[in-house]
């Protein structure tokens, strides 16, 4: 019997924008969960209330949806999604300046885009104890479920993650097959996985 | 491209993460996102993992993800949606891209390749055609309109209906105050002017 297709390319984002245009809304749910983190991670970067990184980051997905069909794939869907943020908060953080109820708390330097600005220590400003701790409690679990795995494991898991090679760059590295290479990512990320949905489901109520 | 044997649909979900995957594998993952939350669960747990394994920044709305998602799919819900169709599953998506609810949004623009703006554009060229083509014709076999105005005589009564009244006293007047020069400073017939100057035929 003949396998699925493995392929080395990194298009997928773009078959899951051709499925959400073809009528597949839940496609676009799966790049909305993808990308979620680095969009909200970018807008705090611009606007310091947590409410406002929030309502922006729906914003710039909804108007990603709706500009949808622009997308062409000549850049990555990242990239596109990158700009449609920035020129989005931008837009909020000049409706904020016109409001005079607004707080100078609220607005951050507009000019700065950079992902890798802001240390990761500092919280935002209405980033709460809890929500700091739910989040340094993730990152725990991450780090010591990683550490606690098999070295084949997680050094697999490592190069793919951290250091982004595809799976026969890290075949070659390991000196096994593709398909090893791609069991042992997985079963990787079903070890740590397997650590943080419980905690996921505790801080939030929230399933899938 | 390789040809792999994958046993469990969450290690496809795995490879699709990475974006390893494309084909049959590919809508058979998706597929398998779509039908299972726990498989979302997984999604959602894998990119997470990575995101906080690259940044431990990443984690911060780590819990608050679900809830994202699901404000977000509610309000999308009021939004156009794109029309489902077969094609969805072969991935054959291109043509559908523009295309909405109904067909009633869809965008149509002057320069996709279709038949009839083809069409359009042709007609529209024949008529240009026509429309000079007509304007030359005319054009020659008719006089232009200035020489016209410049050729129409006058009839008698009109020409004494521009006899200038002259008042006698006011030509001994000019005569008793003739110019020197004796030409209008236009050297050309100046009706307006000519009462003023009182020019006489030359010697």
């Amino acid at each position: 019997m003949k396998g699925p297709t493995l392929s080395a390319g990194n298009d997928s984002d773009l078959l899951l924008v051709e499925r959400t245009l073809a009528g597949d809304a839940r496609a676009f749910e799966l790049l909305v969960i993808k990308y979620q983190r680095r969009i909200q991670r970018l807008i705090a970067r611009m606007v310091r209330d947590v409410d406002l990184v929030e309502d922006i980051a729906q914003e710039t997905f909804i108007r990603a949806y709706r500009a949808l069909h622009q997308f062409r794939g000549e850049a990555q869907f990242y990239t596109w999604l990158y700009r449609i943020a920035v020129n989005t908060a931008k837009k909020f953080l000049l409706e904020l300046k016109r409001d005079p109820l607004v707080t100078e708390s609220a607005l951050k330097n507009e000019d700065d885009e950079d992902e890798t600005s802001r240390s990761g220590s500092e919280p935002m400003e209405e980033e709460t104890p809890e929500s700091l701790l739910a989040a340094r409690e993730i990152v725990a679990v991450v780090n010591a479920a990683l550490q606690a795995l098999p070295d084949d494991l997680r050094q697999a898991v490592t190069l793919r993650e951290i250091e982004g090679l595809t799976y026969e760059e890290i075949a070659l590295v390991m000196d096994c097959p593709i398909g090893t290479v791609r069991s042992r990512i997985f079963r990787a990320r079903e070890a740590i996985s397997a650590k943080v949905k419980p905690l996921l489901e505790n801080q939030s109520g929230k399933r899938w | 491209m390789m040809t792999q044997q994958v046993s469990t649909p969450d290690e496809l979900v795995s490879a699709l993460t990475d974006g390893e995957l494309s084909g049959e594998a590919f809508v058979t993952s998706v597929q398998w996102l779509e039908e299972s939350e726990e498989a979302r669960a997984s999604w959602h747990a894998y990119h997470l993992v990575g995101d906080v394994l690259r940044s431990g920044e990443m984690a911060a709305t780590g819990a608050h993800d679900a809830a994202f998602v699901a404000r977000l799919r509610s309000r999308l819900q009021g939004e156009v949606q794109f029309v489902h169709t077969e094609h969805a599953i072969d991935l054959e998506v291109s043509d559908a891209r523009h295309e909405r609810v109904g067909g009633i949004n869809r965008h149509d623009v002057a320069n996709d390749a279709s038949f009839r703006w083809k069409l359009v554009a042709g007609f529209a060229s024949v008529a240009a055609v026509a429309v000079v083509g007509w304007q030359l014709v005319a054009g020659v076999n008719a006089p232009s309109g200035a020489p016209q105005l410049a050729q129409v005589e006058l009839r008698p009564a009109e020409i004494q209906a521009q006899v200038m009244i002259r008042d006698p006293q006011l030509d001994q007047l000019l005569a008793a105050h003739q110019q020197s020069g004796g030409i209008s400073a236009l050297q050309m017939p100046a009706g307006f002017l000519r009462n003023a100057t009182y020019d006489r035929p030359a010697r």
